[in-house]
């Protein structure tokens, strides 16, 4: 690859597309950013006031309610001897209110004692004396599911420490060190802001303070001004972790619409025939087609990091959530990339980028929502983008978890679409299973390459199944764990013998029964070998939080003896050699044999896992 | 300046060029010819390193096909005109100059050279507002960005207005002409028979018959004589107050000249008509030739 004729190529798609978009637009469409820009933080901070003056109340202006009504948007302040009825749904004459009777004026009184309540805690939070004001305070946050068994069972939980001290104003700083149970009690005239430092613990009161712990646009949107009384106690949705999560898989969505259109473009009416026979290689052509589109990418991660921060704006927290962001950017570029290498036309591209779409945005941001919750969270780079915008330390072996399994994957997605970038896949009008197999099989040339090509897709797989881990772990456990087996089996057993078929269909291998089973030994050796990048899991101790975790890496608890030790490393060797040559086999013949063979090895893999978990004791 | 021996191409079972070997020299314009699906456009594809060859060698300007060096060397203009149409001429032609290394003010000089030369006006406007023949000028525009030794043009003129393509067709002659080797295929004999030193004749993926057009006609084709005598002999017809007879060899002509002599008369002209290129290959085509 050539980093000049990259640039080059790089320069000239930007070009390209710019004159695609006429001065108008371009005109039209930065007023309408800079309008949604200036509209969207207000709207966000301070809601959109649909509802602005739809009651009418009379009341005096030396009526203790008067304040209350004017305060309220919802209510416009009419003459206390208006009609009740016609001009008015409520009329106050000292503390009587008088409703008319109609569903409307019922809904005013509602909307009232809404009001009453909110201007009270107003008040509240003025005084100078917050105990006084607020004697109790709940925080309420997430757990371990094992901690919570804890303190269910015991009934109660560790105390808290409790070192907030006033100050003069009556302000003070939770330093987030509670160690959990069944509630905190942080008084001492504290503020009363439900942040508290965030920290970086795993308990209750760290949980529940982090949407303190995001300072700027972010801590506004995170509702982060509630009192923390009996009164503001809601379900501790992470509304906070969703919306930063949001923020930043969003661009995402419309940068591969358009980076899936140049690259189909390319391919429809052979434009990028020509680029294939200037003097640059496939590498430096999908280099720089792709690169201003990661650094789009990149570019709005770094704005939205650095306006969520503002105005304490700190490069380093900006840079490391930028680098966070960059493996999913690339997941959801090389996947929009070979999606537009199968793809025979926009219709079908449209459906290959709503598919990568739904489903890059399940694994980047279903678990970064739960980041307060669990380690499963991990699963997700966007969790540590979370984290380091609240204010929690990211250590080096959670962010090579996060961050490394996205990056392989993307990778593998890029060079098997690399592999079909040539004039006689590019511009061939096959069906996308076809087109997946050409990739595959582009990338198969003998024995090794097949055993390489296995674990070079591992990170996928990994991936797939972290997934299915994210999207379970909520479900209990009977339940989850089975459905887990049947999706590692099913991944595991297709990513060790779908390139084998590809090799047999594009006639890579000999004939004959010994060849395929020397071709599936090889996949399942290259399995194995791969397997072991799944070790990584253990820096963070996913396997140990999550069970479905384990049953997904196929990990036991307990440290065995070294001849089970023994016993247990070769076992999946074994099996993934068996259940390689099986598919290998059935590969080799017809696409049906190979359906019915690697159906088998999916059987005795899930045997397999079963036992493994049932000794375990996770079932 | 280009060897291709024994070249072979597969498309999974389907053999599209089968043992294709001919060579093309310094300056000389060399056509490929052959009904549609013959193998013409898989073997200049192959020689602009498009493709790969299943098996075979490709040589072009001392270089093995496919490799930058070679590229740089070479011009390739496609049966389509695809472009990018949401550039303009001189974006889209700045580009691939960008791409082929070639200097700022070299590259403008030559795109404004180039396309004055092809009459082409309207360079701001995109290359998607622009007429079929406009956009094959911007390609062959583009194919001569690098100022390559060898040109490689697959259907210069396809379905372009006789206007344009007699247009295009004598650029063609005149980029010959400037010392170019050109390798060219049509479907057009008669642009091949006109600007073509060599031809080869391409038929289910091999070549057939390759030669200068006086070998192909020598050994592929056929000379009629039309002898015109003062009297009637046997097998001629009145025209033009003489009669004529076609005879296909000079033992044909002295028969016809004893015939006039024996009724008195006299043969009265001689002319040879030689078998053009397109029954040429017609010939070969309806026979299915191999070589």
């Amino acid at each position: 690859m050539n980093l000049r004729t990259l640039l080059r190529i790089a320069r000239w798609e930007v070009t390209k597309n710019a004159g695609g978009v006429d001065r108008r637009t371009v005109v039209v469409g930065a007023l309408a950013l800079l309008a949604v820009g200036i509209a969207a933080p207000y709207a966000a901070t301070s809601g959109v006031a649909v509802d602005s003056g739809i009651y009418r109340v009379g009341v005096t202006d030396d009526s203790r309610y008067y304040d209350v009504v004017d305060q309220d948007p919802t209510f416009a302040v009419r003459d206390q001897r208006a009609d009740l009825g016609d001009e008015v749904e409520l009329r106050i004459d000292g503390l009587a209110i008088d409703a008319a009777p109609t569903s409307k004026a019922a809904a005013a009184q509602t909307e009232l004692r809404s009001s009453v309540r909110a201007y009270n805690n107003r008040q509240m939070r003025q005084e100078s004396n917050q105990s006084a004001a607020f004697p109790v305070r709940v925080s309420l946050g997430y757990t371990e599911r094992a901690q919570v068994n804890e303190i269910i069972a015991t009934g109660d939980g560790p105390e808290s420490t409790t070192d907030d001290e006033p100050t003069a104003d009556g302000t003070g700083a939770g330093d987030g060190e509670g160690d959990g149970g069944t509630g905190t009690a942080d008084g001492n005239g504290s503020d009363g802001t439900a942040g508290g430092a965030g920290g970086g613990g795993e308990n209750i009161d760290d949980v529940a303070g982090g949407a303190g712990g995001v300072g700027g646009i972010a801590g506004r949107l995170a509702g982060g001004n509630t009192s923390g009384t009996p009164a503001d106690i809601a379900p501790p949705f992470p509304f906070q972790s969703l919306v930063l999560a949001f923020l930043f898989v969003l661009p995402l969505n419309f940068i591969i619409q358009a980076y899936g259109s140049t690259m189909l473009s390319e391919r429809l009416n052979r434009r990028g025939e020509l680029l294939l026979v200037a003097p640059v290689s496939r590498f430096d052509i999908i280099g720089g087609k792709t690169l201003p589109y990661l650094s789009a990418a990149i570019g709005i991660a770094a704005v939205i990091a650095a306006a969520l921060e503002f105005p304490a704006v700190d490069p380093l927290s900006v840079a490391t959530s930028v680098l966070a962001v960059v493996p999913i950017a690339l997941l959801f570029l090389s996947a929009t990339f070979l999606g537009a290498m199968f793809a025979r036309s926009f219709k079908e591209l449209t459906f290959v980028t709503v598919t990568v779409t739904v489903s890059l945005t399940t694994y980047a941001f279903v678990p970064a929502i739960f980041t307060d919750v669990g380690a499963v969270a991990l699963i997700s780079p966007l969790t540590i983008v979370v984290r380091n915008l609240q204010g929690q330390a990211v250590g080096l072996g959670e962010f090579a978890f996060s961050l490394v399994p996205p990056l392989l994957t993307a990778g593998v997605l890029f060079g098997l679409g690399a592999g079909i970038y040539r004039e006689e896949d590019m511009f061939t009008q096959r069906s996308i299973p076809l087109k997946a197999l050409d990739a595959l099989a582009a990338r198969v040339h003998g024995k090794w390459s097949v055993a390489a090509v296995t674990a070079i897709l591992l990170p996928f797989v990994f991936v797939t199944e972290l997934v299915g881990v994210a999207t379970l772990f909520a479900i209990p456990n009977a339940l989850s764990i089975p459905t887990v087996l049947v999706v590692v089996v099913v991944v595991e057993e297709f990513a060790k013998s779908l390139h084998v078929y590809a090799g047999y269909a594009h006639d890579r291998f000999e004939a004959g029964l010994g060849p395929a089973l020397v071709v599936g030994a090889f996949s399942g050796i290259g399995f194995f070998v791969g397997e072991k990048l799944t070790l990584l899991a253990q820096l963070v101790g996913l396997p140990d939080s999550v069970v479905e975790g384990q049953a997904a890496l196929a990990t036991g608890t307990g440290i065995p003896s070294l001849p089970i030790a023994i016993g247990l490393l070769l076992a999946p060797l074994a099996l993934h050699v068996v259940t390689a040559a099986i598919s290998a086999v059935g590969a080799s013949k017809t696409r049906r044999t190979y359906l019915a063979a690697v159906t088998l090895s999916m059987a005795i893999h899930f045997a397999y896992n079963y036992t493994v978990v049932s000794i375990s004791g996770l079932v | 300046m280009i060897e291709v021996r024994d070249l072979r191409k597969e498309y999974g079972g389907f053999t599209a060029v089968e043992g294709s070997t001919f060579s093309v020299d310094t300056g000389e314009v060399f056509g490929i010819i052959g009904p549609n699906g013959a193998g013409k456009t898989t073997t200049l594809k192959m020689l602009a390193g498009l493709l790969e060859p299943t098996d075979g060698d490709v040589s072009v300007a001392g270089h093995d096909a496919g490799t930058t060096e070679m590229r740089r060397k070479l011009g390739f203009l496609p049966e389509e005109s695809p472009l990018y149409e949401e550039m303009t001429p001189l974006s889209y032609l700045h580009f691939f100059a960008d791409l082929y290394d070639v200097a700022d003010g070299v590259a403008d000089r030559r795109i404004h050279d180039t396309l004055d030369e092809l009459d082409l006006e309207h360079r701001d406007r995109q290359l998607g507002d622009m007429s079929k023949g406009m956009k094959r000028k911007v390609a062959i525009a583009r194919s001569l960005i690098n100022d390559p030794d060898v040109l490689v043009y697959d259907e210069p003129a396809s379905g372009l207005d006789p206007l344009t393509t007699n247009y295009v067709i004598d650029f063609t002659s005149d980029l010959a002409d400037q010392g170019k080797t050109i390798v060219f295929s049509a479907h057009n004999l008669y642009h091949v028979e006109s600007i073509c030193d060599r031809i080869a004749i391409m038929n289910e993926g091999r070549v057939v018959a390759q030669g200068p057009l006086e070998d192909l006609r020598a050994e592929h084709g056929e000379t009629e004589y039309h002898v015109f005598t003062t009297v009637e002999v046997p097998g001629s017809v009145q025209e033009n107050g003489r009669y004529r007879s076609v005879v296909e060899s000079m033992d044909g002509v002295d028969r016809i000249r004893t015939d006039a002599q024996d009724a008195d008369g006299s043969v009265v002209d001689i002319r040879t008509e030689e078998s053009s290129l397109e029954e040429v290959f017609l010939d070969l085509a309806e026979s299915g030739a191999t070589p």
